[in-house]
């Protein structure tokens, strides 16, 4: 695998004088190499900005390495790993999360989305599944709203808190 | 109507449609001139506008919410979807008697028959409602913030229960008079405090912490400064409104000590509190704040107004004169404003719930903000909280019949902004304009079926 060296983005002197970063992030975004991996150096952990990069295909690792100081690494997905919370292979058949549920086929971050956007990508997401796959999604919270709606749809969810946000793993039915 | 399914608490539509009448007939009672300022505020039908405000509007609204968001952050479902409908009778029937009872208060006998059974089936419906509202509250560990600012705020609703009660026995029962007369006589404040403060004040702020940041995508963890708000919170209203009322009786002089200090902490707690809220807003990650946080602000200044002017009227030894205006700020600019304004939110977002819910994912739905029409409403809520502005200004004054008047425009703006919470319901924005939805040609499958 090829790797250029990662460009270095710091945008902490930014955000302690109040500034808003995010034009210069994205144009960094958009004069990477291809391959090329971006790290951010941030004061708080940019949870909005990985949707927004991830539908650009970038997936992202955080490493907080104190107060106000954060570390985050957005590689393209196709050279890299799939994007963290826990690696996992991206194809079927391997065995998931016990219980003998497939692999997720596609992970998403809800984190820092208004509601109702995580329940409606989740609910997207799964309508695109075959029977038996399962998606895993990270949400900032317990989505209590969604439930009645997976049941509805045959879909089984299992839910676990962990430090990074709430972990949902879901499996369409049929 | 679309079926709601268990998506929604069954009856909150229900409470809040009537908690908006409830209001209505309030403003109408004060800008018709049968209640005060036209009368003295101590006058019965006066009496009758004021339960009108504080159990048909704010409390029923309060329960409404909490109905359908204690389920949502504490992950429990609530023992039953009935006991919420008893909640909304009881709270509806009892209030007719109150009020009936008011209105009947010096002329008729029957005031003593329908004061006691009216607040004895409102108490009733308040403890149905409490404790169906216990049981998700009871069991989730960790208690959230919010959690706790509303557990807090039911501990208030039954001090302030109680304290009513002892009113409705002074007002009733002849017997009971020399033991209460005290109470009676000084106690309306603490009353009144209790339920302002305790329980719709420390409920709207958890309420606020919950929704704030959900919609502005603002740090949902207040650390130690929303720990702080709730504790001196507690302890100020607690103190105050403790050692206010046993002063009735035993008029020591440090509990009359005490009693003065616990306001100053209350003082203490809503400074804190809206430092938060600035804190808030500023952090949010949403560039564009939607109008009901918009119009918030307007409820928050009515709440910073209102310390200012309680501060000051103390300092200045004019309470009593004062109180007119600190009452307005803090019943329709705070409470009744930060309601109409997340009403306008939390209306829409039930509305998308219930009648999309099932097509999720499976065709393309219109977005929440497609079932509103914000530069509508925005006008709506400038006419509101100026109108309770003018009004809380000219209370200063005693200028009745501009009260009045600004009264008239609030009660306009309140059914303008009702129009507008029906539209939402019944989506006829999202009607008007289907071509904003743009049909996406990589989702397949079926249209959901309505449900």
């Amino acid at each position: 695998m090829t790797q250029t060296a990662p460009r270095t983005l710091d945008v902490r002197p930014e955000l302690r004088a109040g500034g808003e970063p995010f034009p210069r992030i994205m144009q960094a975004v958009a004069s990477l190499e291809p391959g090329q991996t971006l790290r951010l150096l941030a004061t708080f952990e940019p949870i909005p900005l990985y949707a927004v990069l991830g539908r650009k295909g970038l997936a992202h690792r955080a490493i907080h390495h104190g107060e106000e100081d954060w570390e985050i690494l957005f590689t393209p997905e196709a050279s890299a790993a799939p994007a963290p919370p826990p690696p996992r292979p991206a194809s079927g058949g391997h065995v998931g999360d016990g219980a003998g549920w497939l692999a997720p086929k596609q992970s998403l971050d809800n984190r820092g989305l208004q509601p109702p956007e995580p329940m409606v990508r989740i609910l997207s997401a799964l309508e695109q599944l075959a029977p038996g796959e399962v998606i895993e999604a990270w949400n900032d919270r317990e989505p209590l709203l969604l439930y009645p709606e997976l049941e509805a749809r045959g879909a089984a969810i299992q839910v676990r808190q962990e430090v990074a946000g709430v972990r949902l793993l879901i499996r369409r039915g049929g | 109507m679309t079926a709601t399914s268990d998506r929604l608490s069954r009856w909150t539509p229900a409470m809040f449609a009537c908690a908006l009448v409830n209001l209505g007939l309030a403003l109408l009672l004060a800008v018709g001139g049968l209640a005060w300022p036209a009368v003295p505020a101590t006058a019965p039908v006066s009496l009758a506008m004021v339960h009108l405000l504080t159990i048909g509007w704010l409390t029923l609204l309060m329960f409404g919410a909490l109905f359908q968001f204690v389920p949502v952050i504490t992950s429990r479902k609530l023992p039953s979807q009935t006991l919420p409908l008893l909640t909304l009778i009881g709270i509806e029937c009892g209030l007719a008697l109150m009020v009936g009872g008011f209105c009947a208060l010096g002329r008729s006998a029957w005031a003593g028959l329908l004061l006691p059974i009216g607040g004895g089936l409102v108490i009733g419906a308040l403890l149905v409602g409490g404790a169906t509202l216990l049981v998700p509250l009871a069991a989730k560990r960790p208690v959230s913030l919010s959690a706790r600012f509303v557990l807090a705020g039911l501990g208030f609703l039954l001090l302030t229960i109680l304290l009513g009660l002892s009113f409705a026995l002074a007002l009733t029962v002849p017997a009971t008079v020399p033991a209460l007369a005290p109470l009676l006589a000084d106690g309306v404040a603490y009353h009144a405090l209790a339920g302002l403060g305790g329980w719709f004040t420390l409920t709207a702020i958890g309420v606020s912490y919950e929704l704030l940041p959900m919609f502005m995508l603002a740090p949902h963890e207040r650390g130690a400064l929303g720990a702080a708000v709730l504790w001196v919170g507690v302890g100020g209203f607690l103190a105050a409104v403790a050692a206010g009322v046993a002063a009735t009786v035993w008029p020591a002089g440090w509990l009359a000590a005490l009693e003065p200090a616990g306001r100053g902490v209350i003082v203490l707690a809503l400074g804190l509190y809206l430092a938060d809220v600035v804190l808030l807003y500023r952090s949010r990650r949403r560039r564009q704040i939607e109008l009901h946080n918009r119009a918030a602000i307007g409820a928050f200044v009515a709440l910073g107004l209102a310390v200012l002017l309680a501060v000051g009227a103390v300092a200045t030894d004019r309470l009593a004169a004062l109180a007119p205006s600190l009452v307005l700020l803090v019943l329709l600019g705070w409470l009744s404003g930060l309601g109409l304004t997340q009403l306008y939110k939390v209306v829409a977002f039930l509305s998308w719930l219930s009648r999309y819910g099932g097509r999720l994912g499976r065709g393309p739905v219109p977005l929440v903000q497609d079932l509103v029409n914000e530069p509508r409403a925005a006008s709506f809520f400038v006419l509101y909280f100026a109108s309770v502005a003018v009004a809380a200004g000219a209370a200063a004054f005693g200028l009745a019949d501009v009260i009045r008047a600004a009264l008239a425009f609030a009660l306009l703006a309140v059914l303008l902004l009702a129009r507008e919470y029906a539209r939402a319901w019944r989506a006829v924005y999202a009607r008007a304009a289907p071509a904003a939805v743009p049909r996406s040609p990589t989702i397949p499958g079926p249209e959901g079926v309505p449900r």
